[in-house]
């Protein structure tokens, strides 16, 4: 039996020094106290109506994400060398796809097969050769990061598409500052207020040469979309336009937005929408979410995107397996956050050990995203890995396969009362002149008990996330 | 809009044409506003020169940008924004074609399994660039039952061209041409079972069967002269635009075979440009607003010119 890390507690009975104020303060709630503040963020957030669409079962409903009032605490010093292995890591995936747009030199080194680039779904052919500003790709990451154990934290995924989830990490904290304004005085957290202004200041500095004061625009596919609420809180808490592909136009090798005031031209899109809906006329001819001709203007440098077309090709879980050897290979330097190790079941040697180990694994799909399609080995019946066996049988190129972490735990109220889940990290990597962040991220909570299914998908919950100051 | 940027052929010309490539959408209702992507210039390179060309549009556009896509292909945007009922697009192009590799130097490449052995190992940019062409694509997969049909010419150690003139001449043999058996959206394994198609099809089947194999193929676009009835039989594909694959092979470059006509190309074909299958050479692709159910149709004429006194630019 493994022994689980827990956040907050070192031993049954000793709580970590970095804990220790905010236990002090939960021993002193009464419990009806407590139970009082759980409803009534409950009742705030279905007012301020942050909710988030599943799809699957019960197709078309909203839920409000579950919030947990106790908070995930990291201390200083181990939140300064996880930045460090952030910023290393995201500023080698951004060499990494300037790259592969251009002069492919980590193919020509055969450190990485061509195939796994050039026949990848999210691979873009048409960004070959074209410049993007600051040669930024991924300017927004949301790196989903796990501990199992002590100093010892993974990388389970890259998300360089359109990482959402940081509309809860601003709103969860409001929530506890609004809850319990007392805390914020015993503890020294730092704050995470000002993203959406270091967002927008990232978005201006990757502006198209020679604009000096850019039009910056939120571009989302629509109130459908699972992440609608987090499109319309950003664009409203950076104060700019919220547009959808119809409000927007070419003309002019520009893009320009349909406004009260006639048209206005768009210098810098921040897209919530994937690549391949974005131009009807350079790829899916039957979207009616994109805007017909941006990819001429954006080939032309006349519009930035944010993230780039064609981000994707890094954070596939096929590519993933190469990012340690991508740091050593554009930085000169050894990773500083771990790679789990990944079995490639188009590899043969690696599928016959996936096949033989499926009760110990963790099997995901190489281009699925969410928490759908995968199979958590341990925690699944023997019915359940049959017939994930004959989808790897079918198509074992289509998935890759991990052992399971013992991920860290941190108590979190649940019905019983106070247990132990486990739960991730995913702060946000901002790219463009410079690499930033704010302190922390999105602690996401797998509710179920022994469950390591974090995703919001899959019905995890949410916690503050706080980082120490010294 | 002459083009001088390609290399310039060491070979007199074989043949110079001049196309007119008129498309002709009839809607139902008035088009508000039309945007269309055009892949309808010949592009220049080492066995064809574009002299002149030139696209005309009624009604006439407001905006249109030339540019050059990922595989260095000549392109056009246009926008329309005058309502109309009719569209006509007329792309008049003359180019110069001078003589590629004939028959002898094909039986003289190397084994098919040496190439496909440098495809997975071989790291230069020639290579690389090679196997942008490899891998399946929106219209092409690879499978088992491609393979199984391409290995009946790709036999142990047959060279690489030798196999690939055979694969063609056995797609012309076994395939009917049948322009209504299939469309562009008809899958290769119903080709491949239904024995039948037009010149699409039988490109992508043949740039299929190369591909499962572990070969690089290019999908061709462009167009052939056709000859009058008188004599000789009328060469299939008439008066459209028409489709053939190109093939790799590292001593030559590469070659092109016309699976619709038996033929290895020479003198007859003209070139607008090449992708990894037909959605990258589309040649026109567009949106309107508007327009309701439309009418197509497209009426290409290939005409042959003198070649006295011109040289290649």
């Amino acid at each position: 039996m493994t022994i689980i890390f827990d956040e907050m507690y070192s031993d049954a009975a000793t709580v970590r020094p970095h804990y220790r104020e905010f236990a002090a303060w939960l021993s002193r709630q009464p419990p009806q106290a407590v139970e009082q503040k759980r409803a009534e963020a409950e009742l705030i957030f279905r007012r301020v109506g942050i909710t988030f669409a599943v799809y699957g079962d019960n197709a078309g409903k909203e839920r409000l994400i579950p919030f947990d009032i106790i908070p995930r605490i990291i201390d200083a010093d181990e939140w300064a060398g996880l930045q460090k292995g952030l910023v290393q890591r995201v500023t080698a995936l951004n060499l990494f796809l300037h790259d592969i747009y251009h002069e492919q030199r980590i193919l020509k080194e055969g450190i990485i097969p061509p195939e796994q680039i050039l026949q990848n779904a999210q691979y873009r052919a048409a960004m070959q050769g074209i410049e993007v500003a600051s040669d930024i790709y991924a300017h927004i990451a949301g790196v989903d990061i796990v501990r199992a154990g002590e100093g010892e934290f993974y990388v389970l995924e890259d998300n360089l598409r359109v990482p959402s989830g940081v509309s809860y990490m601003l709103e969860n904290r409001k929530m506890m500052m609004r809850l319990f304004p007392d805390l914020f005085e015993r503890n020294r957290i730092a704050p995470v207020e000002h993203y959406p202004d270091l967002l927008l200041d990232n978005l201006r500095s990757v502006a198209p040469q020679g604009i000096s004061d850019p039009t910056v625009v939120v571009m989302t596919p629509g109130m459908y979309n699972s992440a609608y609420f987090e499109h319309a809180f950003l664009a409203q808490q950076m104060g700019v336009a919220l547009v959808q592909g119809e409000d927007m136009f070419v003309a002019d090798n520009r893009v320009f937005m349909r406004t009260t005031n006639g048209p206005e031209r768009v210098d810098v899109i921040y897209r919530r929408i994937d690549d391949d809906y974005l131009d009807p006329l350079a790829f899916r001819a039957d979207s009616t979410l994109g805007v017909p001709g941006l990819l001429e203007v954006y080939r032309a440098g006349r519009v930035s995107l944010a993230n780039a077309i064609g981000a994707g090709v890094a954070d596939d879980k096929s590519i993933y397996p190469f990012v340690p050897d991508m740091i050593n290979f554009y930085l000169s330097e050894r990773p500083i956050l771990n790679n789990v190790p990944t079995y490639q079941c188009r590899k043969k040697e690696d599928l016959a050990f996936t096949l033989a180990h499926l009760s110990e694994l963790v099997v995901k799909e190489v281009h699925g995203a969410g928490g759908y399609g995968m199979l958590v080995g341990p925690a699944s019946s023997k019915a359940e890995i049959e017939a994930f066996r004959q989808r790897i049988v079918a198509r074992p190129e289509g998935y890759i396969a991990q052992p399971t972490l013992a991920l860290s735990t941190c108590p979190t109220f649940v019905d019983s009362g106070l247990a132990p889940r486990h739960l991730d990290l995913r702060p946000f990597v901002l790219s463009g002149k410079t690499v930033t962040m704010v302190p922390g991220g999105l602690t996401r909570v797998a509710l179920q008990e022994g469950s390591l299914v974090v995703n919001s998908s899959q019905g995890g919950g949410t916690k503050d996330t706080w980082i120490l100051e010294k | 809009m002459s083009d001088s940027s390609a290399s310039a052929g060491h070979a007199w010309p074989c043949a110079r044409y001049r196309v007119v490539h008129e498309t002709h959408y009839t809607y139902q209702s008035p088009v508000s506003l039309s945007q269309q992507y055009l892949h309808m210039t010949p592009r220049s390179f080492n066995y064809q020169q574009t002299e002149s060309h030139r696209i005309l549009i009624d009604p006439a556009e407001e905006e249109g940008r030339d540019g050059t896509d990922y595989f260095g292909n000549r392109t056009r945007h246009v926008t329309i924004t005058v309502p109309h009922k009719v569209l006509l697009v007329r792309a008049e192009s003359t180019v110069a074609l001078t003589p590629r590799h004939d028959l002898e130097r094909i039986r003289a490449t190397l084994p098919w399994e040496q190439l496909r052995a440098m495809m997975t190992r071989d790291r230069s940019a020639e290579i690389l660039e090679a196997c942008r062409y490899l891998y399946a694509s929106p219209h092409v997969n690879c499978s088992p039952a491609l393979e199984r049909y391409a290995r009946i010419s790709y036999t142990l150690s047959r060279p690489q061209l030798d196999a690939a003139q055979e694969l063609c001449h056995r797609i012309h043999e076994d395939f009917e041409f049948d322009d209504k058996a299939t469309d562009i959206s008809t899958p290769l394994e119903e080709v491949l079972a239904g024995r039948r198609g037009v010149c699409q099809d039988f490109a992508h089947l043949m740039i299929g069967c190369l591909r499962s194999l572990g070969l690089p193929a290019r999908y061709m676009s462009g167009y052939i002269l056709t000859h009058p009835p008188a004599g000789q039989p009328r060469m299939i594909g008439a008066d459209a635009s028409h489709a053939w694959v190109s093939v790799y092979c590292p001593d030559l470059g590469w070659v092109d075979f016309d699976p619709t006509n038996r033929s290895l190309v020479q003198c007859e074909h003209v070139t607008l440009g090449w992708g990894r299958d037909y959605s990258d050479v589309a040649p026109m692709r567009g949106i309107v607003l508007g327009g309701g159910e439309q009418e197509l149709e497209v009426r290409v004429t290939v005409s042959p010119l003198p070649i006295t006194g011109s040289t290649p630019a």
